[in-house]
């Protein structure tokens, strides 16, 4: 079903189409810059110059490795909530929260109506996009995750906060579909915390896509996905995107009992580990996928974004991964 | 009916306000070496201090330390155990807060009080108030832990917390507190536990002696579990009533046995609470309970911005005060 959808929007993908979750590590310069700009050393503009040349070189690097469906890697983002939270009206800074030890960030609050401030991602789509010939994904965070992630000081509950965020990215994804995008990914890490509110975040998708045509993914990581199966298949996108290589959950079972409905993206590179993987442990974890569903249906892609590790890391992992779906897609079903 | 101010255990050691900001800028210091162990302790005293204070001037009547020197509410417990390492990040429930996992590889045994010192240097600062410790209980312990030695299984390594604690609460009701919280939310994911839990809460009363106990749950609905609860060898249940819209109804219905702790003010989100909200919860609960009811936040307020904290305490304070005021007749 999906592969014709893909067809439809003039996409001929391979068997087994590569892609990665959304961010990869900002190189040192742009890492300096970045907190230069903090300090008022450099201008916003030779910020976005640094940001344009890392971009730049990530498309370039998932072009040399072969990666089917791009990402513009981010480097233009810090967080994947307050990214969107500092662009959009109704959104306040929020005070310092505790995440661990002594690190603490600021946790966006919402004080207002959320408002769409104009498209906050789709410059950034269409220069990257202009840079190769592959598809190149557009990337949002979730009206859930937003919701989630975010102190609520103006909806009377949570459910009110999600969908109003909903109304309002959904004019932000008109936006990416109007400049050309026919893969959007939507993340919803957080999908999974609550699994009784799962019904208004289904509602709140809903909001966002409905007649909008594109090939959706959802990525929700953060675990706990059995506790949300099969409810999880209510969302309507075509892609689920789930960081389940490492977990010890039997998908055999859970398939058989409430078969999948959609196209599943594999995990398959642990992104929080320094060790790089061989072909053959990625192959393994691909054909662990293959072996409840048709691989017409098998994405293959890192766990989640690939930020936490370095330059050299994410390319090794990518390589490794690459390499493993080269072989498989020669090898018979 | 007195209805008494406390706090359910957390509270942000440091505010927006540079000059708020003395102990994350000491951590940092002591992280890199600069100043020493007894320095560092000096400035953990001195934000406990300064939080008890700050939770009394918001009107609470029964302050915590504010748990000022917990890394986390599961690692702080376990990490100068006997047999114990403390493993990597993990995320706390639905929060975005992580604590770091501590690893069993063999028979727990505790080598010094742990909290006693934080009690003493919370009730010099309180006093005439008391102050309420406040401990994550053994079954939540063993669920946040990595269990590799020592025991056979979940259930067991939960006993042996349960044991460790035990020594913890009879120093702090040898010390005087007169309540003791002892805090079991991963109980609420797992309700199927409940007889577990309820007989690792026997060791712990048993070595209670003159003080109180009280069981708190939160992040997650406690109605399924309420009769159980009732059970409990405590003489306190704290319940989260932020999850859970059901739950004040059965309490108006089943009553209590117990003294209650009404989570009525949701120590996870910003907004504020208002009359209109919680006295209806009030108006329908309180007929049901006995002469002692506690008003707290639904769960520890290190999750919120200090001054936002020390805002949900106000309303609270304001709300109790003004709900045995005058205002009450006529709603």
């Amino acid at each position: 079903m999906s592969r014709a959808k893909l067809r439809d929007l003039g996409l001929d993908l391979p068997l087994l189409p590569t892609s990665t979750v959304g961010s990869f590590p900002k190189p040192d310069y742009l890492v300096e810059a970045r907190a230069r700009l903090g300090k008022n050393a450099i201008s916003r503009a030779e910020l976005s110059d640094l940001e344009k040349k890392a971009t730049e070189f990530w498309v370039r690097t998932q072009e040399e490795l072969g990666v089917d469906v791009l990402v513009d890697g981010e480097q233009y983002r810090g967080d994947m909530v307050a990214y969107f939270a500092e662009l959009m009206g109704g959104f306040a800074r929020g005070g310092l929260v505790r995440s661990y030890g002594n690190r603490y960030y600021h946790k966006p609050a919402i004080v207002g109506e959320a408002r769409w401030p104009g498209p906050m991602t789709v410059e950034w789509w269409r220069w990257t996009q202009a840079l190769t010939d592959r598809p190149v994904k557009g990337m949002l965070t979730g009206p859930y995750t937003l919701m989630d992630w975010s102190f609520n000081d103006h909806y009377p509950d949570r459910k009110a906060a999600c969908l109003a965020l909903a109304r309002e990215l959904r004019k932000e994804l008109e936006a990416l579909l109007e400049a050309g995008a026919k893969v959007v990914q939507i993340d919803e890490p957080a999908l999974s915390v609550r699994p009784d509110e799962l019904g208004f975040a289904v509602e709140a998708m809903h909001g966002v896509v409905d007649g909008l045509r594109a090939y959706y993914i959802t990525h929700a990581c953060f675990g706990a996905f059995e506790t949300i199966y099969p409810g999880l298949l209510d969302l309507p996108v075509d892609n689920l995107d789930l960081a389940i290589s490492h977990s010890a959950l039997d998908l055999l079972a859970m398939f058989e009992k409430d078969p999948f409905t959609k196209d599943l993206s594999l995990g398959v590179l642990d992104v929080h580990s320094h060790v790089v993987e061989s072909p053959e442990e990625v192959k393994a974890r691909i054909r662990r996928g293959a072996g409840v569903l048709p691989r017409e249906r098998i994405w293959v892609d890192p766990d989640c974004g690939l930020k936490t590790r370095t330059v050299e890391e994410s390319r090794r992992k990518l390589a490794a991964m690459m390499a493993a779906v080269r072989e498989l897609r020669g090898a018979p079903a | 009916m007195p209805l008494i101010v406390t706090n359910s255990g957390s509270y942000p050691r440091i505010g927006d306000a540079p000059e708020a900001q003395r102990h994350r800028r000491a951590y940092a210091r002591a992280e890199r070496g600069e100043i020493s162990e007894v320095e560092w302790r000096a400035v953990e005293d001195e934000v406990t201090r300064e939080v008890v204070l700050e939770q009394i001037a918001a009107g609470v009547e029964v302050p915590t330390d504010g748990q000022v020197r917990w890394y986390d509410p599961i690692s702080h417990l376990a990490r100068s155990l006997a047999h114990v390492t403390i493993n990597g990040l993990l995320r706390y429930f639905d929060t975005n807060f992580y604590f770091r996992q501590p690893v069993v590889s063999g028979p727990l045994a505790r080598r010094e009080p742990i909290l006693l010192r934080d009690l003493e240097v919370a009730r010099a600062a309180a006093a005439p108030h008391a102050v309420k410790p406040v401990l994550t209980g053994p079954y939540s312990l063993a669920q946040g832990s990595v269990l590799e030695g020592g025991y056979r299984d979940r259930a067991a390594l939960a006993h042996a917390y349960a044991e460790v604690l035990a020594q913890e609460i009879a120093d702090l009701a040898r010390a005087g507190a007169s309540l003791i919280q002892v805090d079991e939310p991963f109980l609420l994911q797992h309700p199927e536990d409940v007889d577990l839990v309820r007989a690792t809460f026997r060791v712990l009363a048993a070595a209670r002696g003159q003080a109180r106990l009280a069981c708190y749950t939160y992040f997650g609905d406690a109605l399924p579990l309420y009769q159980e609860l009732q059970t409990f060898p405590v003489e306190v249940l704290g319940l989260d009533l932020t999850y859970s819209p059901k739950l004040s109804r059965h309490i108006a219905e089943a009553g209590s046995d117990k003294v209650l702790g009404l989570g009525l003010v949701d120590g996870r989100n910003t907004k504020l609470e208002t009359a209109e909200t919680v006295y209806p919860v009030l108006d329908r609960v309180l007929p049901r309970l006995g002469e002692t009811v506690y008003l707290n936040p639904s769960c520890g307020l290190e999750f919120l911005p200090r001054a936002r904290a020390r805002a949900k305490l106000e309303t609270l304070a304001r709300l109790a005060r003004g709900y045995a005021g005058p205002q009450r007749s006529g709603r």
